[in-house]
């Protein structure tokens, strides 16, 4: 009989993670959506812009034109002609091919619905760029303007002049740059300071953190091959015999998954289709409209790997969960067996009242958290797919480093991108700068740093999505180094 | 087939038999009193009679339709105002302390920059001026589907130095019980029914 004593066993090295609660909505009744969404432009520009005319006057006071010197000018309007100045407000872009409620009421009136857009970009021509505030907009011009990447919602401190056509020329823009980032182990250290713990404890060295998107389990029998795979890989199964040298799987100490769990298998059917369905009645459940099969085959897929593996969970566009951003966590009853794993509803872990963040949490889109003592900011894919709407190109790590430099999660929100009517604070604004900026579901694998004027240093990761390309991402959590693993 | 009935001309139509009518008239449902009610009202009728519109400040905001963002509106008023019942933050308690006096000197100051007095608010007190300027000032943001104390609160935390007065004019009205003036004017008026076009 084999002794167990003679094969090491591997232990999983142990994730820390402290999560944040920044988008979770209040539940139910509290709610509402009577507000306006111009309390959200509102918000944003109130808090981006102090920040923006910061940079602006900075760079631009010495700023020298034939001799003129650029004037700050507080009101969009306030522009004269001829006069070089600078101002700050919000990007509006006005294009025709952007989706238009008169497009949804032609559909009922005639059979075909025009197909779905890649881009909304026209010709020239069609395509204005405003620059807006509460006092109003102006049209803004200028060969400037294609060298940068601008949506509607971003805020930008613009220095030009006004033609005689009433059109801004510019010639510069500033944004706001990256906020302040805090130190590793920033939160954790403060709130051992606040009770009183030693602040300066000995961090054990934190292993590697998968990243992984576009699961898109429909429960179909093809796509069992590549998450076993992947199960294997991530629990440890699949490696060299001999465990002291191959200690990479066991280093997995989380799973980030972001978003699309669930594949877009059963669409929201259109008005027609419900009306001849109606009239067709079965008895039981009608298994055309609901299929227990994906969210059987997702929660079996977690539940093999939560006994050793904290997963955190975040919806993507194709999950049941709400539409608007910030999707709100996928509900524990669509997971009964990886519900145990979870903290059960209404448990206060500390004294503090703070919640304990539970071994497989289920968490919103975009989610923001400390783990391994890192920030990481991250979504589901939505606000930096409907950017790729607005823009010339497909570089994806251009369109996430603006997002963070313009500091606002989600700028096509609410124009293009569905959100909640935001009235008193937009949890969306980027207030601190997170360390690690991971986005789903995305055509391909990239990955940058980039850096920020006070030293900051941010890790941006697309991560592809699993069911075309079969990889995920590995994170060193000590270097911030990324790899990928293939499994075809 | 049965026999066919001969019937010629009006003469023959009247004197068949009486057909069913449902008209007021001949076929009346109840008992004919001595006087009949609608002379009794056509007399009383008068501008005495006419009921007066409810006093604005005991609008209750139930009665208000569940979705209507007027409702949602008073609703946050209601908030705000139990909220100001038990604590006071610190800027209302310094507004709180501004008299009547300093509201209507700040009054005469704002319209004084101006050449030429406010047309058609002849009828509107001084309180409701000094709100209905707070609304139209577009750097704290738009002033629909928001209440009155929360705007100026938000425009208080975003660091936008709203006046002092604004708030010591909300809190006066907040104990008068005047929920009504939680609502910023422009929101009634573009929410009112008669917009519908």
């Amino acid at each position: 009989m084999v002794r167990n004593d003679e094969f090491d066993t591997s232990e999983r090295v142990a994730s820390s993670y402290n999560p944040l609660h920044t988008f979770r909505l209040p539940k139910g009744e509290d709610r509402r959506y009577q507000h306006q969404f111009a309390d959200m432009y509102f918000l944003r520009l109130a808090q981006v812009k102090p920040m923006v005319e910061e940079i602006a006057q900075e760079a631009w006071a010495d700023f020298k034109i034939a001799g003129e010197s650029p004037r700050r000018v507080d009101r969009v309007l306030d522009v004269r002609q001829g006069e070089l100045c600078w101002m700050a407000g919000t990007v509006y872009m006005e294009m025709p091919l952007k989706p238009n409620v008169l497009d949804d009421i032609s559909k009922e009136h005639w059979i075909a619905a025009p197909p779905v857009r890649e881009k909304f970009l026209s010709d020239d021509a069609l395509d204005q760029v405003m620059l807006e505030d509460e006092s109003g907009r102006l049209r803004l011009t200028g060969a400037y303007l294609k060298t940068q990447i601008l949506v509607t919602g971003c805020i930008i401190a613009a220095l030009g002049t006004e033609n005689a056509n009433g059109e801004f020329e510019v010639i510069d823009t500033k944004v706001a740059d990256l906020p302040r980032q805090p130190e590793r182990w920033e939160r954790d250290e403060a709130s051992a300071a606040l009770s009183g713990k030693k602040v300066k404890q000995e961090r054990p060295k934190a292993g590697k953190v998968a990243f992984v998107s576009g699961l898109d389990i429909s429960g179909a029998d093809d796509e069992t091959i590549g998450l076993d795979l992947l199960k294997s890989y991530l629990l440890g199964e699949v490696g060299s015999v001999n465990v002291a040298t191959d200690i990479d799987r066991a280093r997995v100490s989380r799973l980030i998954i972001a978003g699309n769990s669930f594949a877009d298998s059963s669409p929201i059917p259109s008005r027609d289709e419900v009306i001849v369905r109606k009239q067709s009645k079965k008895y039981g459940y009608d298994s055309t409209t609901f299929n227990p099969a994906p969210s059987a085959a997702l929660d079996s897929f977690l539940a093999d790997l939560l006994p050793s593996l904290p997963i955190t969970l975040l919806p993507g566009v194709n999950d049941p969960a709400n539409v608007a951003l910030p999707q709100q966590p996928l509900h524990p009853a669509l997971f009964m067996r990886s519900r145990n794993y979870a903290n059960p509803p209404g448990v206060n872990g500390n004294a503090k009242g703070e919640e304990e963040p539970s071994w497989f949490d289920s968490v919103t889109n975009p989610w923001d958290g400390d783990v391994d003592g890192w920030r990481m900011l991250g979504n589901g894919g939505q606000p930096i797919d409907d950017l790729y709407r607005y823009v010339e190109g497909d570089e994806r790590l251009d369109m996430m480093e603006s997002v963070l430099r313009w500091r606002i999660g989600a700028p096509t929100a609410p124009d293009t991108l569905w959100s909640y009517p935001f009235q008193d604070d937009d949890p969306l604004l980027i207030k601190e700068c997170p360390h690690v900026f991971f986005v789903g579901n995305q055509p391909r694998f990239e990955s940058r740093v980039i850096e920020g004027p006070l030293g900051q240093q941010v890790r941006l990761i697309a991560i592809p999505r699993f069911r075309e390309s079969k990889t995920i991402v590995l994170l060193d959590a000590e270097t911030l180094a990324v790899e990928t693993m293939a499994f075809d | 087939m049965a026999p066919k009935r001969k019937t010629s001309g009006p003469a023959a139509a009247r004197s068949q038999q009486s057909t069913l009518t449902f008209n007021g008239r001949s076929s009346k449902i109840t008992k004919p009193s001595a006087t009949t009610p609608s002379t009794k009202a056509a007399k009383k009728l008068d501008a005495a009679d006419i009921p007066t519109p409810p006093e604005t400040s005991q609008i209750d905001v139930e009665d208000i339709a569940d979705t209507s963002a007027e409702k949602a509106v008073l609703e946050q008023a209601q908030e705000e105002a139990e909220r100001v019942a038990v604590q006071k933050t610190p800027e209302e308690e310094e507004a709180s302390k501004i008299t009547e006096a300093q509201i209507k000197k700040y009054w005469r100051e704002k319209e004084s920059k101006r050449m030429v007095k406010r047309i058609h608010q002849e009828d509107v007190s001084v309180h409701e001026r000094v709100l209905r300027e707070f609304d139209i000032t577009s750097q704290y943001g738009p002033s629909i589907g928001i209440a009155r104390m929360k705007r100026w609160q938000r425009a208080h935390r975003l660091g936008l130095k709203p006046p002092m007065e604004v708030l010591a004019v909300l809190l006066k009205e907040q104990e008068a019980d005047n929920i009504k003036a939680q609502r910023s004017h422009v929101d009634e008026l573009m929410s009112s029914r008669f917009n519908e076009s």
